[in-house]
């Protein structure tokens, strides 16, 4: 029995974002299929369709060349789409055949002989009557596995699923997932895990800002072709930005960083070390998801460390909060504009007031001296052409592009010593992203260091002096901008080697 | 096909945002008069009864006032709690805790007169509100627990303590072993606004607490700081607002007033302690708060019209034979109602014509 899957021009567009833009794939049994992509990119849009948690605007699904409706998960389910998502949905006190029995309506004795046999046949062991919490993440996966198997799934979808398995859990994951394809089940992998994708998928769809890239089998893929479809407007010619003498005069020092995280879902960060000069941007590249965002949080203080491992001036600042930070004139753009860099309900000028160093006198005696944040708020919107000079209208009105400029512009108008930011030009229109990028080229010429966190591997090329790659909560060694390329970085991305 | 579809909102209405609680408060009525006239009353009568009877005359204009003091002292405490995403449910303990410290004290200065009598009771009161409020915020910030379990569970606690205090060491020697303690000294009690009315001066404690509140809310960087909190922890955090302190900080604020609002009723209409100090106040202040928006101003409406349902119940009660749990009843209604229509806020009823490109929905 083979089985077809076919999503024929489906698009999904959000408020503000086409989530899937008129895709199209075409899936058969038997093969494991690699949906790749950054976050945001639209696999997880993508797959919520394919599993009846969405619906799309437009498009259509065909199973064995059949039109499927799909109103939600149960529809899926009934037609034998099953999904394991990232995140686990088990109830952690309850043991694990009552989590297995949850969904189902068959008699428990039943159950209990097809879960035991489903279990053998694919050399799971798990005890039924342990509570899930005592079980580790891999195991908890198996179960989430289990109970889509006693369906007897023919498309089972694979969301993320290694980001919190251990490497030895990783490779039985794999071990499984070929077993049930040769025997059928139609398996769609979803993940942004290059190495992942060349070990076991036979053919990988890149998608990139909701659109699909390209479609394409493993044999005529390499990690580097497919980090580059993956993250940058492929190899486009950029222009590098024209370094000039540079001084070595250093402005930030971090040494025997290391940050370990109760949640499995966060990454740690092994032994980073690496320094940054005025005047110098250091862009740090990678996929994310390796440890980009924890790095940030220690960069901007939200998650304080021993106060030697960041020196700033000569200042031991690791244990100070982003507030005190900004007193030594750091300034800091997060990657979430919407979440937190600003808050969208709130109006111009109370975003403005989230930046409060000292001499701002935003808030003096503890009273808000609203008149100051005002007239400072209009400074930022002409400064840095914001294209509204409304400082009472509310944020969530401003285009992505605008809001990103008023945050730059929040955080430069302090003549800050060194900004460090997350990807900042992340889903803008290409005029926003020319500014800011003109922006932070203009820091630099004002002796100003930056720190460019960035996905976006031709942005990296473009402003930095040094790059580096984060992979899986380590630095690569630091690279003169010049010697770099985006096949190096690629390489690197991937968790290669290069010489 | 659908005759309408239901459709999110580009932005939450600040229109509605006030209408809704207007909406809930017809929906009450409506279903009120639909319960009443299955349990066989004349609805309208009985609406009559419920809301308009107990406030007609003065007296009973002044008990509705009365009874919206604590509740509106409370909801106040709470809104700073719950604008900055803190879930204290535990004012009726904090109150009763708060009750406890201050009946304490004025029993200390049992047979004594002086004017410095009533200000130290008072401030025992808010002290001991606060302090137990910090109980569960120090249990949330150190150690990680749940403040709706701690506060709601430490209700229990002080509500047990008062029984114990006034059945054993604090009862009245001369009180043929009622659970109830001495009556305080005229020291110790709340003035009197008016007399034979029984109305006193602990409202100006609660429009004072409206006035403050609104100065915080709306004027200060801490108040500032508790609504960026409210909307983004992720951005309080980024902003460097020190988190564990403002928890604890609008713990102690929403304990005081609970505290206080103790304070208004031992020392006010009671004049002592015994084991009904509150009919609950501590938990209807929650439907208060939210009755009205969060906002000092709102607070002040809701506090007034949760009132009329204490009084209007005891009215029904006493003219019609209604049980006067039906208050909690229309308490309970307001509140789902306000909860259900919330969902207006973000969503809006889209009625769909026959549009050609819809047909096929």
């Amino acid at each position: 029995m083979s089985t077809n899957l076919k999503i024929s021009n489906v698009t999904k567009i959000y408020p503000g974002c086409v989530a899937n833009d008129n895709i199209s794939l075409e899936f058969e049994s038997g093969k494991i299929y690699a949906l790749l992509g950054e976050n945001g990119a639209g696999k997880s849009t993508l797959v919520k369709i394919l599993s009846g948690v969405i619906m799309p605007d437009d498009g259509q699904i065909f199973l064995n060349n059949k039109v499927l409706k799909l109103n939600s998960p149960i529809d899926a389910k009934k037609n034998k789409i099953d999904m394991v998502f990232q995140h686990f949905n088990l109830f952690e006190t309850l043991s694990v055949f009552e989590n297995l029995i949850i969904d189902s309506n068959e008699t428990r004795e039943n159950l209990r002989e097809k879960i035991k046999s489903t279990m053998e046949k694919y050399n799971f062991s798990i005890d039924l009557d342990v509570p899930v919490l005592n079980l580790s993440a891999g195991q908890k996966q198996k179960i989430e596995i289990i109970r889509c198997l006693i369906r007897s799934p023919e498309v089972l979808i694979m969301d993320e699923p290694t980001s919190v398995l251990t490497e030895q859990e990783t490779s039985e994951l794999f071990s499984s997932l070929k077993q049930f394809s040769e025997e059928g089940i139609l398996i769609i992998y979803i993940t942004h895990k290059l190495k992942e994708v060349m070990s076991i998928c036979d053919e990988v769809a890149v998608m990139r800002k909701g659109q699909l890239v390209s479609v394409s089998k493993i044999i005529d893929e390499k990690i580097e072709t497919l980090a580059n479809k993956m993250v940058g407007q492929n190899l486009k010619t950029v222009k590098k930005k024209i370094s000039k003498e540079k001084s070595k005069e250093q402005l930030i020092k971090i040494s025997n960083l290391n940050f370990s995280s109760e949640d499995p879902f966060e990454t740690n960060l092994k032994n980073v070390n690496f320094e940054v000069n005025r005047g110098e941007c250091l862009g740090i590249a990678g996929i994310s998801g390796n440890g980009q965002s924890e790095l940030f949080q220690i960069l901007s203080g939200e998650i304080i460390s021993e106060s030697n491992s960041v020196l700033f001036n000569n200042n031991p600042i690791g244990n100070l909060n982003p507030q005190q930070r900004r007193e030594y004139l750091m300034a800091f753009s997060p990657e979430d504009r919407m979440e937190q860099a600003a808050i969208p309900q709130m109006k111009i000028f109370e975003n403005v007031a989230l930046n409060n160093f000292k001499s701002s006198n935003f808030f003096n005696g503890g009273l808000i001296n609203e008149k100051k944040i005002k007239e400072h708020s209009k400074k930022i919107l002409s400064d840095f052409s914001v294209n509204t000079d409304n400082v009472e209208l509310k944020s969530q009105f401003l285009s992505g592009g605008n809001l990103q400029k008023l945050i730059i512009g929040r955080e430069l108008i302090t003549s800050p010593e060194l900004l460090i930011c997350f990807n900042p030009t992340w889903g803008l229109d290409v005029g926003a992203i020319n500014y800011i990028h003109e922006t932070l080229i203009k820091i630099n010429e004002q002796k100003k260091s930056i720190i460019l966190i960035s996905t976006d591997t031709d942005e990296l090329l473009k402003l930095s002096d040094k790059i580096c790659v984060i992979y899986k909560g380590k630095l690569s060694k630091i690279m003169d901008a010049e010697e770099v390329t985006s096949e190096k970085l690629g390489i690197l991305m991937g968790g290669g080697e290069i010489v | 096909m659908k005759l309408f579809k239901i459709v999110k909102r580009d932005e939450a209405s600040k229109l509605i945002f006030f209408l809704t609680p207007i909406l809930a408060i017809i929906l009450t009525l409506i279903f009120g008069a639909l319960i009443f006239y299955f349990l066989g009353f004349k609805p309208l009568e009985a609406l009559k009864f419920f809301f308009i009877v107990p406030i007609n005359n003065v007296y009973g204009f002044s008990e509705l006032l009365l009874k919206a003091t604590p509740l509106c002292l409370i909801a106040i405490g709470l809104s700073f709690c719950f604008k900055s995403n803190n879930w204290n449910i535990g004012a009726e303990g904090q109150l009763t805790f708060g009750g406890i410290v201050s009946g304490g004290v004025a029993l200390l200065f049992y047979g004594q007169e002086g004017f410095y009598i009533l200000p130290i009771v008072v401030l025992a009161g808010a002290v001991g509100g606060m302090l137990y409020a910090l109980i569960p915020a120090v249990l949330k910030t150190y150690f990680n627990t749940n403040e709706i379990l701690v506060s709601l569970m430490l209700v229990y606690v002080s509500k047990l303590l008062l029984d114990y205090l006034v059945v054993g060491p604090w009862s009245n020697p001369e009180g043929f072993n009622f659970p109830e303690t001495r009556q305080f000294s005229e020291s110790a009690r709340m003035p009197i606004l008016f007399e034979g009315l029984r109305i006193h001066a602990g409202i100006f404690i609660a429009l004072a607490a409206v006035i403050i509140s609104w100065v915080v809310f709306y004027k200060t960087y801490l108040g500032f700081q508790m609504k960026v909190s409210g909307f983004s922890l992720k951005t309080a955090k980024y902003a460097g607002y020190k988190g564990k302190t403002m928890i604890l900080l609008v713990f102690m604020i929403s304990g005081a007033c609970a505290g206080l609002a103790g304070v208004g009723e031992i020392t006010g209409p009671i004049g002592q302690l015994h084991r009904m100090i509150s009919p609950d106040y501590g938990f209807t202040a929650i439907i208060v708060a939210f009755l009205g928006r969060l906002n000092p101003i709102g607070i002040i409406f809701a506090s007034l019209v949760v009132a009329l349902t204490y009084l209007g119940a005891e009215t029904a009660q006493i003219f019609l034979q209604i049980p006067k749990y039906t208050g909690q009843v229309f308490q309970g209604m307001i509140l789902f109602f306000l909860l259900a229509s919330d969902y207006l806020l973000f969503f809006k009823i889209k009625f769909l014509g026959m549009k050609k490109n819809e047909l096929r929905h």
